[in-house]
């Protein structure tokens, strides 16, 4: 509940932040207890919950540094194979798995980072695909390491030793999901503290005036690198809890098409909006797992539902709870 | 004490030399109107001054140090600040964020994760300063998009004032605005000229603004000097009216 | 040897010759609409498809005229209908939309012509290698060669003598000007896609004919085209034929000597690139920024 208390006032005067804050932790909490009366199942929710951190963490970028990136997919899969490689070849610990994953995600977010972070609009957007390509390329030949084509296979996340107590996250799913939330909880914590922050609002006068930014001292450069950095440590993060959630990485993982998703995500639950993408990637991975539950066509139908957000829909779900000029 | 001393700046763009051999030193507190005909690289020449390029030949001294290749970030921590003719500020946000974010960069916060108590309330104490400054207080928690072109202006003016500039670059202050508006704005800068003493330099179009506030004006033509003086001289002087108020009008 | 690395620089070629097809049709619409057109690989699949579905009608001669042009058709109608609503939005908008038209063209493709790959059938004459020696070269792969570089020529013919042509080099540099002058900017803009879209689908009729049809069959084509414009300097169409060429070619030559980093040598390439000239070849300055 760290969020609530900081959900930030970043964006345009919010309706309500409180509300909505309450209302997202509330329903978090409680999803074990009410999602099987739906029809759904608790991995679902925790898929949920990753591609909601992983959304989230993108749109630091989209929706409060006012930059575009479609190749936050090698962040979330260098986090999963991070996480991934470290409990298959280092040692059998969650948490060290997860700051692995962290750390490979973040490093590399940081150092491709310097290349781009000169360009602007859709040279961003272009640049930071082909850097995330590189990610994609590597995972993909590194054969003997990561298994290529196939993914990597061949580990398990470890039960959690917190002093006396062990959780057991590997067999449980329903502790598993509250320890997805716990981190869940703390990563969005930190994201709220970050745009409340005098950081953050640099970040947000970047986004909506770089020339007024510059002429009050703010070196625009360097501050959407750090924003880049810290974006894509947060997208690692999610990347890690994924692979730990399907004991799997995959190289699709890393592959553009996922980094889109995750831009939809963002823009269909509103970038506006703190929660948002959550929002956002709630309706996407349950839209998703419905469609190609029906159909080997689903592809299209993800297709279309780009299509649709884009022209009917662009400010997304709650973005039509904010006030403000709107373009 | 010269505030700014542009020694024998020139522009070229290619072939065409939008500032030619132009020369200026302002005094502090001393309120300096540039004025000249449209193309007469009076903007070009407010860009030099302020960072967004450098010239391609000549120097730009300000307070004392030359700035003639420093990056804007580093002109504006050295006490310079400007306004644009198309007001550039923060439209989805509130006129006190976007005074906020001002002042936290003015205060060196610009990275900090964290604010303590203290601090805050410096902070806080900077945004109300600014506001009554501007006359904006009670307009503060609106989005900015949404206020008149005048308070636009005032907005902008308040947020480069958070720096507290040892210079304050204004181009063109009053354009686009209606009667009630430019002078509104005009008495802004008269108040920031002769209560605080601020050192401006300002590009405006408008000639009863810049005879009713400017100690001195200088102004250009086709990208030279072509006088410089009291409003009195310059008033008096055949060269500018006929190569500019003569022509223009 | 001599035979391997001679194999290996024509097999450059004719990769850098789709890049360069590929790149030069993003490259124009990017430059005039400021899209980056995600379905760039998947108008190149139209392309190779409807060659195969006329082919039995008109053969190939006739299908490599005639496809191409329905691509173009195709791509027009796309912008005029789909993409020209954004424009006025955030990029990112325009983003997404090209983003989701792929998943739908491949998808389409996959679901018309099924998820394997097709053979496409060539003139035989255009089958046969151009000599005994020179078993690997056929004549096709000349063939495919000369087709590029006339379609290259002509386009850059096209922008510098025709009224159009010129009329779409201006709006890239200045697009607010063309309009003021009295311009139809979003019909130049609609054009301008079609042009970009017939260079994809003429890049889908001869790569069908190289290596067969599947629905995923410009994919691998998109991101080195990305490079493509990202080498060459963004905002410079020649810049973007260079590029094509440079990464096709050094990808083959490093074919011959290290396999495996046939594909790493073009991300090598594009990092030494920003490191020493940010802006590209002959990218212009403050176009990428």
């Amino acid at each position: 509940m760290t969020a609530a208390t900081v959900s930030p006032n970043t964006q345009t005067g919010t309706a309500r932040p409180w509300l909505t804050a309450a209302i997202v932790w509330a329903l978090l909490l409680t999803v074990p207890f009410w999602l099987p009366m739906l029809g759904g199942y608790t991995a679902l929710a925790a898929r949920v919950l990753v591609f909601g951190l992983a959304a989230m963490s993108f749109n630091l970028l989209l929706g409060f540094t006012g930059v575009m990136s479609f190749g936050h997919a090698a962040y979330f899969g260098l986090g999963a194979y991070g996480a991934g490689l470290t409990l298959k070849y280092i040692a059998a610990s969650t948490p060290l798995a997860i700051l692995a994953g962290i750390l490979l995600g973040g490093l590399a977010g940081t150092l491709f980072g310097l290349f781009i972070v000169r360009r602007r609009g859709v040279y961003f957007a272009m640049v930071t695909v082909a850097f995330g390509q590189i990610a994609f390329y590597v995972a993909y030949s590194w054969d003997s390491l990561t298994g290529g084509y196939d993914g990597l296979r061949g580990f398990s996340r470890a039960p959690l030793h917190l002093g006396p107590l062990t959780l057991d996250i590997v067999n449980n799913d329903k502790i598993f999901y509250y320890f997805l939330l716990a981190v869940f909880a703390i990563a969005t914590g930190l994201q709220g503290l970050l745009l409340a922050s005098p950081f953050g609002r640099t970040l947000l006068a970047i986004r909506e005036n770089e020339r007024r930014a510059r002429f009050l001292g703010i070196p625009v450069e360097r501050h959407i690198w750090m924003s880049f950095s810290i974006s894509c440590c947060f997208t690692a993060l999610a990347g890690a809890l994924y692979a730990l959630l399907n004991n799997f990485a995959d190289p699709m993982g890393l592959h553009y098409s996922l980094s889109g998703e995750i831009v939809i995500m963002a823009v269909m639950g509103g970038m506006r909006a703190f929660w948002g993408p959550l929002a956002g990637a709630a309706l996407f991975v349950i839209l998703q797992d419905t469609i190609s539950s029906m159909t080997v066509n689903w592809m299209s139908f993800v297709g279309l539902i780009f299509v649709l957000v884009v022209l009917f829909f662009p400010r997304g779900m709650l973005g039509i709870f904010q006030k403000g000029t709107g373009k | 004490m010269t505030m700014l001393d542009i020694r024998n700046v020139t522009k070229r763009f290619g072939s065409l030399v939008a500032v030619n051999d132009v020369s200026m030193r302002v005094e502090a507190g001393e309120l300096r109107a540039i004025i000249g005909p449209n193309g007469a690289g009076k903007t070009t020449f407010f860009n030099m001054i302020s960072g967004f390029f450098a010239p391609s030949a000549g120097d730009i001294v300000f307070g004392g140090t030359t700035v003639t290749k420093l990056a804007v970030t580093e002109r504006v921590a050295m006490g310079m600040a400007r306004t644009f003719q198309i007001t550039e500020i923060f439209p989805e946000l509130t006129v006190r964020e976007n005074i906020r974010i001002g002042v936290e960069s003015a205060l060196g916060f610009r990275q900090r994760f964290w604010l303590g108590k203290r601090q805050v309330a410096g902070v806080d104490r900077g945004i109300e300063e600014a506001l009554t400054h501007t006359g904006l207080t009670g307009q503060a928690d609106r989005l900015v998009g949404e206020l008149s072109h005048g308070d636009q202006r005032a907005a902008e003016i308040a947020t480069a004032l958070t720096l507290k500039p040892r210079l304050l670059l204004l181009d063109e202050p009053t354009a686009g605005m209606g009667e009630h508006e430019t002078y509104a704005v005009a008495n802004l800068i008269r108040r920031l000229h002769k209560n605080s003493a601020y050192t401006i330099v300002l590009i405006e179009h408008d000639m009863r603004v810049v005879f009713n506030l400017a100690d001195k004006i200088t102004v250009l033509g086709e990208g030279k000097m072509l006088a410089e003086g009291t409003p009195a001289e310059i008033a008096g002087n055949p060269v500018v009216q006929e190569a500019y108020l003569g022509k223009a009008e | 040897m001599l035979q391997l690395v001679l194999f290996n620089v024509t097999n450059g070629l004719i990769i850098g010759a789709f890049y360069v097809l590929m790149a030069l049709g993003l490259s124009l619409i990017l430059n005039l609409s400021n899209v980056i057109n995600f379905a760039h690989g998947n108008f190149l699949a139209l392309g190779g498809y409807i060659a195969f579905v006329l082919t039995p009608f008109i053969g190939f001669w006739g299908a490599l005229l005639v496809s191409p042009i329905l691509t173009a058709v195709f791509g027009f109608l796309i912008e005029r209908v789909l993409i020209r609503r954004v424009y006025a939005r955030d990029p990112v908008y325009s983003l997404l939309l090209t983003f989701g038209l792929a998943f739908i063209m491949q998808d389409a493709c996959r679901y018309i012509w099924g998820p394997n790959g097709l053979p496409m059938t060539i003139p035989d004459g255009l089958a046969a290698p151009i000599s005994p020696d020179l078993f690997f070269i056929t004549w096709y792969r000349i063939f495919m060669v000369a087709i590029v570089i006339g379609a290259v020529a002509g386009l850059f013919a096209f922008l510098r003598y025709t009224r159009v042509g010129i009329r779409i080099r201006a709006g890239t540099l200045d697009l607010d000007t063309v309009a003021a002058l009295g311009v139809n900017v979003g019909m130049l803009r609609s054009f301008n896609f079609a042009v970009g879209s017939l260079l994809a689908g003429l890049a889908g009729v001869l790569a069908a004919g190289q290596i067969g049809l599947n629905p995923n069959m410009g994919d691998d084509l998109l991101m080195p085209s990305f490079i493509a414009i990202i080498v060459g300097g963004v905002g410079s169409l020649t810049g973007t034929l260079l590029g094509g060429l440079l990464i096709g070619v050094a990808g083959a030559l490093t074919t011959v000597f290290w396999p495996a980093a046939s594909e790493a040598v073009i991300y090598v390439i594009m990092l030494l690139v920003l490191i020493v000239r940010p802006r590209g070849l002959l990218g212009e300055e403050g176009m990428m920024t």
